[in-house]
C-alpha cells in the first residue's frame, strides 16, 4: 500500500514538473520532439558559408523569413534589439531568407534590420526541408543539434519572457 | 458544434479595402443583432479578396515570369488570415471548405494544379518556392494563440458564392466543429473585366 502511495506521489511530482516546464514556455513556443534538424548548409549576403553541423556544442536560434511577409518585417526588429542586448547569451542567431534575390534582401534588412545578416536559400529548397509552419518561423536547435522548440508566427524576442527562456534553456547544465 | 453565419458586405470598396466587413450573426438569438462582430469567439477569421492588379504587382515584384503573371490574372485569389483565439487545437483542413455558387459548387485550384502549370511552363524554383509560401496551407492543426495565413484561389466568376468553412477542434478532432459561413463573396476587380 505505501509502495502504491509513494509511486503515486512521485508520478504526481513528475506530472506537476512537467506541466511546471510547459508552462515555463512562452507565449507561442512549442516544445519538439528532438528530432535531428535538417542540414543547413548556405552562404551568406558576402559569399560566406554557414554550415549548421558545424555549430554542435551551441544552441541555435535558425530564423526563417522573406521580405514580402508582414509579419516578418515586425519581428526582425525585435530580433536586431535581441542580438543587441543579449549579452553574455550562449546562443547563435542564423537568419534564413527564402527564396528572393540579394537585392530584394539588402533593400529589406537596410529597414528591419540595418545590423543583421542573414543567408540566402535562393531557390527555397532548405527552407522546404526544415518544413516550417509558415513564415516567419523560428527553430531552436540544441547544442547535439537536435529541434527542441519551435516559435509560431512573430514574437517579440527582445522581450522579457522570450529572453528569460533564452537564457534558461541555454544555461549550462552543472 | 458551434455553428456561426457571418454575411459579408462585400462592396465595391473590397477593391481598395483589404477586408470585406464581416457582419456577425451566432445563429437565431443574435440574428436581428446589428452589431458588427468580425470574430468568431474562438476563431479570428477575415477573407480579403485581392484584384488581378494587387496580384500581378505583387508577384511581378517578386520576380516572376511573364506567363506566370498571365496565368495568375486568369485567377481568382483571396486573402484568409485566421488566428486560434481557444485554448483548443483547431484544425484547418481545406477539404472540408465549400465555395457554393447558384451555378454550383466552385472547385478550388489547389497546389497540385499549381505544381503541374509551373513545370508546365518552366517556372523557376525560387518563383514556386515564393508562390507556395503565399498559399493558405491545405492542412494545419492551429495551436492556441497560432495565426496562419495565405491565399486560396479558384477559377476566375463574377457570381456572387459562399464560403463555408469547417473546422474540428481538440487534439484528436473530437472537441466539436465549428463552421464559418460567409455569403455574397465575390471576387475582386472582375465584374469590370468580363
Amino acid at each position: 500500500m505505501r509502495a502504491i502511495l509513494l509511486a503515486g506521489i512521485l508520478l504526481g511530482a513528475a506530472m506537476s514538473n512537467g506541466l511546471a516546464a510547459e508552462s515555463l514556455l512562452p507565449r507561442g513556443v512549442m516544445k519538439q520532439d528532438g528530432r535531428p534538424a535538417p542540414a543547413l548548409r548556405l552562404k551568406d549576403m558576402d559569399g560566406k558559408l554557414f554550415d549548421l553541423a558545424e555549430a554542435r556544442g551551441r544552441w541555435v536560434f535558425v530564423h526563417f523569413w522573406a521580405s514580402w511577409c508582414g509579419p516578418c518585417r515586425r519581428e526582425m526588429p525585435t530580433i536586431q534589439r535581441l542580438i543587441a542586448t543579449r549579452g553574455n547569451l550562449p546562443l547563435e542567431v542564423v537568419l534564413v531568407n527564402t527564396a528572393e534575390t540579394e537585392d530584394a534582401v539588402f533593400s529589406f534588412l537596410g529597414i528591419a534590420g540595418p545590423d543583421l545578416s542573414t543567408l540566402l536559400d535562393p531557390d527555397g529548397l532548405v527552407t522546404e526541408a526544415w518544413q516550417p509552419r509558415g513564415l516567419p518561423a523560428t527553430f531552436l536547435v540544441d547544442p547535439e543539434g537536435r529541434i527542441q522548440y519551435l516559435a509560431l508566427g512573430v514574437r517579440t524576442w527582445d522581450s522579457q519572457p522570450y529572453v528569460e527562456f533564452l537564457r534558461r534553456i541555454t544555461e549550462p547544465t552543472s | 458544434m458551434v455553428k456561426t453565419h457571418i454575411g459579408l458586405l462585400c462592396t465595391t470598396a473590397l477593391v481598395v479595402v483589404s477586408f470585406c466587413g464581416p457582419f456577425y450573426l451566432p445563429g437565431q438569438a443574435l440574428a436581428q443583432e446589428k452589431t458588427a462582430r468580425p470574430e468568431h469567439p474562438a476563431l479570428l477569421f477575415r477573407l480579403g479578396p485581392r484584384t488581378p492588379e494587387q496580384i500581378a504587382a505583387f508577384y511581378e515584384a517578386r520576380g516572376f515570369p511573364a506567363a506566370a503573371i498571365d496565368a495568375l490574372n486568369q485567377t481568382c485569389f483571396i486573402t484568409v488570415s485566421m488566428r486560434n483565439k481557444s485554448n483548443k487545437v483547431i484544425w484547418l483542413e481545406l477539404k472540408n471548405w465549400r465555395l457554393i455558387a447558384a451555378s454550383g459548387e466552385i472547385q478550388r485550384l489547389k497546389r497540385s494544379y499549381w505544381q503541374q502549370l509551373w513545370s508546365h511552363l518552366n517556372v523557376p524554383q525560387a518563383n514556386r518556392s515564393t508562390f507556395g509560401w503565399t498559399l493558405l496551407p491545405e492542412t494545419r492543426d492551429l495551436q492556441p494563440s497560432e495565426p496562419v495565413g495565405g491565399n486560396i484561389t479558384l477559377p476566375p466568376t463574377t457570381e456572387p458564392f459562399t464560403l463555408e468553412a469547417r473546422f474540428k477542434t481538440g487534439r484528436e478532432k473530437r472537441a466539436g466543429e465549428i463552421i464559418l459561413r460567409y455569403d455574397n463573396v465575390r471576387c475582386a476587380g472582375r465584374e469590370a473585366k468580363q
